[in-house]
């Protein structure tokens, strides 16, 4: 029962949201408001739930002494101090909540992500191989969509951001196209399995 | 002075982060554990402001709509997610949302099956409307396991092959672009607002 | 060892320090460089240029990104938001992530400096962040009511009694959805909005999810599309060369004309705009670093990806002169 009571709830829900997909009328209408209304309530419970993971995963490590459990202090630290700050001064422009936003999260935030331009680099160095006809074909097309992007490829010739352009428009649009059908047919497919009650990985395991 | 003080430390921080790229270290490590904390405690108030206050606490406490009771005990179930026994609980606000599934059902179905397939079969009036539909038509093909690829079927969808190592190039290339912008606006920030060596 | 061999087993942080130089030298030498307007950018210019000053027509900015993202997606945000007060265009911005809200408050900060008689609740209307729970809710009731599915405002205004609602009801209006994203968001719009209400929906989205969106460009589920920091760039020009452009003839910008931009430059070093020929306009004041800041990332963009190419065509090298070498051994 443990499992089968919720299954019984997507299944009954699902049914009933394909239908009002369909089917405009004013009890579709309202359940749906009623379904909204509920959501709206249920969502910010999920925050408690990352929190807690958190602080057990980290609290662990502190109460272990686990390797490098100094730093676990500090990310239970920042996360304390961070949503101290936005309760007790307010999250509004020129408060120490989004001061610590704008020069502690978005920059690191940034950066992070930019380390990888540094990892392309090294990657095409090291890896990008032509060792097969079709992976020479690859590295081709990249370089010409390369250099059409940037403006030093018109400068050198205005063959090169034109077919650029022409890979983008039509050989990649039909492997996007195939590809994006093939995603769309297999989503559809696991949304049906969901509906039908045959995937039930969301219930996680007894 | 402030803001000067502002952007030493988020220089800092950049710093702090750029230095593991000659090898892993101190700096690296709190800045990395220090992001964590800082994105998890942000979200905190924003939620508790923007979604608990209008949807939980004014409804319930201040406009008297009782019934958003049991949504809120069910928001609370997700809770029991870490005990043994009473796991089986966070399921049903799990599930409460899952329902939406037979909303997008139809809905990605059309938006990116059936619009994609209808455009996909335009007239063949010229080569590249004539590329597109081969390209299409032998990936399609090649996704298809069902079948062995063999014969005149297997060259047919070794096409595709070919026209996904075009379509991985285009992708690699628009990648590497992407990654790139991402480092220049650090270096933008780091010249421009911090050393001021950019108007 | 050979040289092709000590080549290969390289020091990974000497490729590191190359490719700093490589953005750290054209960033502090910024030269001028011509940026060519691609069809998709100009679709999206052209659509929402057909909005300026009506007063029965919207648009509506979705930031569905974070601050790592930031480099390639604020600049074609102050841009698209310049277009909008330059020719008097109604803007709606809206977020469903907590961390997209201070970007959008940003944005809207940095591109409206300029212009003194801009209004919150009259010109432009920040609808603010919303749960990421409300998406489905707000982007299926805008096609009903408008005010009724956002209700308030990020200063917690009623936005059905704000003066840039009227003549504003439901996607009738408020016609077009440009969706900031790094992700696939903006294929949630496609499905919802257009499908159902058949809005305009269009992207501006990382250079990494543009390639991927060419099938919805094509198939008209997409009116146009900004990709990465080129698209940003290619925006910014169109900004400077139409909406931004004054004259005698056209004191409040000129309409998007193909042979224009295929002609003109803009040289964003100097204070000029450049016509094939002999034209030329000298603008007032030189151009603000914050509606350039796409085009001289451009520049360094370029020496990158010669640099990218550069290295693979090494590396390939290398491997195979490595390779015939072990094979003659």
């Amino acid at each position: 029962m443990k499992r089968q009571i919720p299954l019984i709830i997507v299944i009954t829900l699902g049914f009933i949201f394909v239908a009002h997909t369909f089917i405009p009328s004013k009890t579709s209408v309202d359940f749906y408001d009623w379904w909204v209304s509920w959501s709206k309530a249920i969502s910010p419970f999920a925050v408690v739930l990352g929190i807690l993971s958190l602080f057990m995963v980290h609290g662990t490590k502190i109460q272990r002494k686990a390797p490098n459990w100094q730093y676990s202090l500090v990310t239970l630290a920042a996360l304390v101090f961070t949503a101290f700050a936005g309760f007790a001064w307010g999250t509004s422009e020129g408060t120490p909540f989004m001061w610590m936003f704008k020069n502690v999260q978005m920059p690191m935030s940034a950066t992070m992500f930019s380390l990888l331009a540094f990892y392309i680099a090294s990657a095409a160095y090291k890896a990008f191989r032509a060792k097969s006809p079709q992976a020479t074909l690859l590295l081709l097309a990249a370089f010409i969509v390369m250099l059409g992007q940037v403006p030093l490829g018109a400068a050198i010739s205005k063959w090169i951001p034109e077919t650029s352009q022409w890979i983008l428009n039509v050989p990649n649009l039909a492997a996007k196209r195939g590809i994006a059908t093939g995603v769309g047919l297999g989503s559809t497919a696991t949304a049906l399995k969901i509906l039908l009650g045959i995937e039930r990985t969301y219930l996680g395991s007894d | 002075m402030f803001e000067i003080i502002s952007n030493i430390v988020a220089a800092l921080l950049t710093l702090f982060i750029f230095s593991f790229l000659y090898k892993d270290n101190p700096f690296y490590r709190f800045a990395e554990y220090l992001l964590v904390g800082v994105t998890m405690g942000y979200a905190i108030p924003l939620v508790y402001t923007n979604a608990f206050i209008p949807f939980v606490y004014r409804p319930i406490f201040l406009e008297g709509n009782f019934w958003l009771i049991i949504p809120s005990i069910l928001g609370i179930l997700y809770t029991f997610r870490f005990s043994e026994k009473l796991s089986w609980l966070s399921r049903y606000p799990i599930v409460f949302g899952m329902g939406i599934v037979g909303m997008g059902v139809p809905m990605s179905m059309h938006s990116s099956v059936l619009v994609q397939m209808r455009y996909a079969m335009r007239p063949i009036d010229n080569i590249n409307t004539l590329i597109i539909f081969i390209g299409t038509v032998s990936i399609l093909l090649y996704f298809y396991f069902s079948k062995p690829h063999k014969g005149l079927y297997g060259k047919f969808t070794n096409i595709g092959i070919w026209f996904m190592m075009v379509g991985f190039g285009a992708s690699f290339g628009y990648t590497v672009m992407a990654r790139i912008s991402l480092l220049i606006g650090r270096i933008q920030f780091l010249l421009g607002d911090f050393l001021g060596l950019i108007k | 060892m050979t040289f092709w061999e000590k080549i290969q087993e390289i020091d990974r942080r000497w490729i590191y320090l190359v490719v700093l130089l490589c953005i750290i030298i054209p960033l502090l030498i910024p030269f001028n460089s011509k940026t060519y307007v691609t069809e998709p950018t100009s679709n999206l210019y052209k659509k929402i240029d057909s909005f300026a000053g009506k007063e029965d027509k919207a648009m509506l900015l979705s930031f569905s990104h974070d601050a790592s993202t930031m480099a390639e997606l604020f600049p074609m945000e102050v841009s698209i938001l310049r277009h909008c007060f330059e020719r008097n265009i109604k803007v709606f911005t809206i977020c469903f992530s907590p961390a997209a809200a201070p970007l959008m408050a940003y944005a809207i900060n940095v591109a409206k400096e300029d212009y003194e008689n801009l209004e919150s609740g009259v010109d432009y209307c920040n609808f603010g962040y919303k749960p990421y729970g409300l998406f489905l809710p707000i982007v299926l009731g805008m096609g009903d009511d408008v005010s009724e599915a956002v209700d308030t405002d990020t200063d917690g205004r009623k936005i059905k009694n704000l003066e840039i609602m009227k003549g504003i009801r439901n996607y009738d209006d408020l016609n077009l959805i440009v969706d900031f994203a790094a992700s696939s968001a903006v294929f949630s719009w496609i499905t919802y909005a257009r499908v159902r209400f058949g809005a305009n929906v269009a992207a501006g989205v990382t250079a990494v999810m543009a390639a991927d969106n060419y099938p919805y460009l094509q198939s008209g589920q997409l009116v146009g599309m900004l990709s990465g920091l080129k698209g940003a760039a290619e925006y910014e020009k169109l900004v400077d060369v139409f909406a931004a452009y004054e004259d005698e003839q056209n004191p409040d910008g000129r309409e998007f004309s193909q042979e224009v931009i295929k002609n003109t430059w803009v040289p964003i070093m100097e204070k000029t705009i450049s016509y094939t020929g002999d034209t030329e306009m000298q603008t007032d004041v030189e151009l603000p670093y914050k509606f350039k800041q796409a085009r001289i990332g451009m520049n360094a963009q370029s020496i990158a990806h010669i640099m990218i190419i550069i290295f693979i065509i090494i590396g390939n090298v290398g491997y195979f002169l490595s390779k015939k070498n072990n094979n003659e051994v």
